[in-house]
């Protein structure tokens, strides 16, 4: 609980044809996770499926591509499970493909129709332009003798260099409209051998042709009645075009269906990668699984595998931690905790599990800073009544809020009213230096708590000398507790007492020693960098533990601000009053809430987590019957 | 980049970068000396003992070539802000354009998706594109349409009309190269005041090393029109202003064109013979500018982006003989690639 799993490192020996079934019974398993053991690279230097990787990473594609078009039900968590092999991947990454070429065909028709509104919409406004012009438009129209006219649009950032081109061919260009980056020109010049050269450089450029209807003038409401037609014709054309995509889904839903469980049952031998090697015929499998589960794969793998394998565990030495992958065991409650542990980091193999210490102490913080009956119940209600949303976060919400309750009873509050129940311990703001001083205590705990975390993981490590010299090692925390202790002393006697100092200046000096060691510079720059980190050392268990007087503060601040909701609602009388107390505490709950996470997150984070486990290990990821594992 | 502070930091931080830049000497003596010193100088130790192939060998270089380039691109980032960080970002895209004309070249030609993959530089994820989904598509269209939905969506309309009217790469490539010397020329134009003439001059000579061998390419090789020759021209050059170039293009021989350059740039290029020393020739022009400008300028950017310029040309050169010799390929061939000049055989 408070560990990681014990892990083992195996080595699966089997033959070849029998790797795709021991992935796919792995991953039902779902508790064996792959690593590459370039130990082994020489021994079996082959990686095999490298061809089936390749068409199993187009299918996904594609149906990853399809799913934008063509919304699958979930999968189902068990369906009967077979081998795929390479010319069922092949057939159904064949099939998908065929189907994406008809998804793919609808999305570029869908992209011409809107580039076609787009042009009926620029065009509508040429015409606009048009009609307000006394010219005759027939003139533009038809087949000239000498002059070449044409009128379109182009983007308007190719406008300047094309105008100058395709004066080298003696053409001119007109702009006279400019709208949604595009601009209206007209082109004309002398009829003849440089035609074909002013349409290529016309492409080029990105020239759309616009057909200006010479009947504009006379009758100018049949040529926007036409538009309408046309756009008509487009809305009616996408929604045909959309219909058919549905009945094209509905369709084909079911295979794809079944397309996508084939390569859920596909993944696992891909996600083998360089785990799996092979000589010839003679192939192995390496990768880790916790201690637990090894009979269980092995009888397994007994039932599944048609020939003779060999499994070999061996446990990973000191030495190979930093590779063994972190498996954090969670269940319903612990699971949102371990999320927000993970958000931080892993921890090491080896190194405490630090979900339960975060869990206690974030729900009694959060209890501390936020105490009252009213609203810690409401809270916990809220998550009740939103756990369709809050998902695996609602037992963490709960916690809260039932701790916040439990604390309000301490406190005696209940929305705010401090007199209408006799407080269990005492209401915060009858004695804050009290307060103060246990939320003092409560870091002080939590400090040395985190330290022995600390000199535990370094002695999983085999780091004894940081375990016992280093910053928040055996001689920081003697050299915390003493300063402590001599402070306390002053505080009662006026002395700081002897045994305390002499301890203060023995562990002072060892770390420092301890600093000047490790510290690689030059004697001058070892001195100070040795003597200000030990000065750091000192001033951060101060600091940190101050740190902690919030906890106090916050319980504080909420009656504070009860105090303020109150004052403002006997301003008022009858339903003023009582819409201000529950809008005053509606605000209490959300902003306060709110401050109060945060705050009670960042003591974990700042105060607790970067003292003990740096969060750089690597996490458990077995394989899994599902299309997520591979990205 | 008002600040004179970060102004002055800048300069110093090019100027003690600068450092870094090799010279002709440099280069020769790279030829000789230990190739593990070398490739430790380089950031690339180790390469000659992990026994690469040709295709990885290349594909490690370039990487290390950008990877280089882009933290020392981050250095120089650092003090810079609006205007004259962009155009150092931007100058910075024309690694991922490389990147986007591989995809697409490959996609109109069918290439294996490995093989593309192979082709692509690897780039931090400020400049890059989403290369994998990109990988993914099956056809020019498709990656077209994935293209409009990045920041290169302006060149990923362009090319898509191109792609429509005429279905070749070239022309792609040559739209793609218009739009990013254009948008470089614009991002030039944002900027301050006082960087402004610098930075107009040192694109400019940029922009002219890229435009006189792609005129002679177009009209000669691609015996493309004058207007669209023209047209495919990035404007506003150092010395090729666009009533220059609009002649050049109606110029019939290489040689006339090469003629009427104006001095000394004519007198330069009189000895060239082939559009590929013509591009040789341009480029020693370029580096001299820059080298100007890295030197004296009193634009601060102005002297990052030539020390950027500068860096990548000569990080160019070293990798090439460093792949030359763990490929063990004849000195005179290293030093074709590696653009130093070819000594005579047995001096």
């Amino acid at each position: 609980m408070f560990r990681p799993l014990p892990m083992k490192q195996v080595l699966i020996q089997l033959l070849k044809d029998d790797l795709p079934q021991a992935s796919l019974s792995l991953a039902e398993l779902g508790n064996f996770s792959p690593y590459s053991a370039e130990t082994y690279a020489e021994s079996f230097p082959e990686i095999p499926g490298t061809h089936y990787r390749g068409v199993y990473h187009q299918a996904h594609s594609r149906l990853q591509k399809i799913e934008n078009h063509i919304q699958l039900n979930p999968a189902s968590s068990s369906f009967a499970t077979h081998v795929i092999t390479e010319p069922e991947l092949e057939q159904t990454n064949e099939w998908l493909g065929e189907v994406w070429e008809r998804c793919s065909a609808y999305e570029e028709h869908f992209r011409r129709l809107t580039d076609e509104a787009q042009m009926l919409n620029q065009l509508e406004q040429a015409l606009d332009n048009f009609a307000t012009l006394n010219i005759d438009l027939a003139l533009l129209h038809g087949d000239r003798l000498f002059l070449d006219l044409r009128i379109g649009l182009l983007p308007s950032a190719n406008v300047p260099q094309l105008k100058e081109a395709i004066g080298l061919a003696n053409y001119l260009l007109f702009s006279y409209m400019e709208n949604a980056g595009h601009t209206h020109v007209i082109i004309l010049g002398p009829k003849g051998e440089r035609e074909h050269e002013l349409t290529s450089v016309l492409d080029t450029a990105g020239f759309h042709a616009l057909e200006i209807p010479p009947e504009l003038h006379d009758e100018p409401e049949r040529i926007r009645q036409e538009l309408q037609l046309r756009r008509e014709n487009l809305h009616q054309e996408r929604q045909q075009r959309e219909a058919a995509m549905s009945a094209c889904a509905e369709e084909l839903r079911p295979r794809l269906e079944q397309c996508r469980d084939i390569l859920i049952m596909a993944e696992p031998y891909v996600a083998m990668d360089d785990a799996a090697r092979n000589i010839g015929e003679l192939a192995i499998i390496t990768g880790w699984v916790p201690e637990q589960a090894l009979h269980q794969i092995e009888s397994t793998l007994n039932k599944t595998l048609q020939n003779p394998f060999r499994i070999t565990a061996t446990t990973p030495s000191r030495e190979q931690h930093s590779q063994v992958p972190t498996f954090l065991p969670t269940n319903w409650l612990t699971s949102p905790f371990s999320s927000l542990v993970k958000q931080y980091g892993i921890p090491r193999y080896g190194e405490i599990n630090p979900t339960l210490v975060f869990a206690f102490s974030f729900i009694a913080m959060f209890g501390m800073m936020f105490g009252d009956v009213g609203h810690g119940l409401v809270i916990t209600l809220a998550a009740w009544l939103a756990r369709g949303k809050l998902k695996s976060f609602t037992p963490f919400v709960i916690c809260a809020g039932l701790s916040a309750a439990l604390f309000g009873l301490l406190y005696g509050s209940l929305f705010g009213y401090e007199h209408l129940f006799h407080a269990i311990w005492l209401p915060p703001l009858s004695d804050p230096l009290y307060m103060l001083s246990m939320a003092l205590l409560w870091g002080i705990g939590f400090m040395v708590v985190i330290s022995l975390l600390y000199i535990h993981n370094r002695l999983v490590s085999g780091e004894l000398s940081h375990a016992l010299f280093d910053t928040n090692g055996v001689v920081s925390i003697t050299l915390y507790l003493s300063v402590l202790g001599g402070i306390y002393n002053l505080y009662l006697t006026g002395h700081f007492g002897i045994i305390p100092a002499s301890m203060s200046v023995v562990t002072l000096l060892t770390l420092l020693a301890f600093k000047l060691i490790e510290t690689h510079a030059t004697p001058g720059e070892r001195m100070l960098v040795a003597t200000i980190e030990t000065f750091e050392t000192l001033t951060g268990y101060i600091s940190n533990t101050l740190s902690f007087l919030r906890v106090a503060a916050f319980s504080l601040n909420h009656v504070a601000l009860a105090i303020a909701v109150f004052t403002l609602a006997d301003m008022m009388e009858g339903t003023g009053h009582w819409l201000m107390v529950i809008g005053g505490n509606i605000f209490i709950l959300v902003l306060e809430g709110a401050i109060v996470t945060i705050q009670a997150l960042r003591l974990e984070y700042y105060e607790g987590f970067s003292r003990f486990f740096s969060g750089d290990g690597k996490e458990f990821t077995p394989l899994k019957l599902s299309l997520e594992g591979l990205k | 980049m008002n600040s004179a502070i970060n102004q002055a930091y800048l300069k110093t931080r090019a100027s003690v970068m600068s450092g870094k830049l090799v010279d002709e000497t440099d280069i020769k003596s790279f030829l000789h000396a230990p190739l593990q010193t070398l490739e430790q100088q380089f950031g690339l130790g180790g390469l000659s003992d992990r026994g690469l192939g040709e295709a990885e060998l290349n594909r490690v270089i370039e990487r290390g070539l950008i990877n280089t380039l882009m933290n020392e691109l981050s250095i120089l980032l650092r003090p810079l802000n609006g205007s004259a960080r962009d155009i150092l970002i931007y100058w910075s895209r024309k690694f991922e354009l490389y990147n986007l004309k591989a995809l697409i070249r490959g996609k109109l030609h069918d290439m294996p998706y490995d093989q593309i993959r192979e082709s692509l530089h690897i780039l931090p994820s400020l400049i890059s594109l989403p290369h994998e989904q990109l990988l993914r598509t099956e056809n020019v269209p498709e990656l077209l349409r994935q293209l409009e939905q990045t920041p290169y969506e302006g060149i990923a309309r362009q090319a898509r009309r191109v792609f429509e009217e005429k279905n070749e790469s070239f022309s792609l490539d040559a739209t793609i190269d218009q739009r990013y010397y254009t948008g470089l020329l614009k991002h030039a134009r944002n900027c301050d005041q006082d960087d402004q003439p610098t930075l107009l001059r040192l694109i400019g000579s940029l922009i002219d090393r890229q435009n006189l061998p792609w005129l002679l390419r177009y009209r000669f090789n691609y015996k493309l029109s004058p207007s669209e020759t023209y047209y495919l021209m990035a404007p506003s050059g150092r010395q090729l202003q666009a009533d220059l170039l609009k002649q050049l293009v109606n110029m019939q021989e290489i040689t006339q064109i090469l003629h009427a350059l104006p001095a000394p740039l004519n007198e330069q290029l009189a000895d060239t013979t082939s559009i590929m020393d013509v591009e040789l020739a341009m480029g020693e022009r370029l580096t001299h500018q820059a080298r100007r400008c890295l030197l004296f300028s009193p634009s601060a950017v102005t002297r990052s982006l030539a020390y950027m310029m500068l860096r990548e040309l000569d990080l160019k050169r070293v990798f090439a003989i460093i792949q030359g010799r763990v490929l063990k390929l004849d000195e005179q061939l290293i030093r074709q690639a590696a653009d130093i000049k070819l000594e005579a055989q047995g001096v």
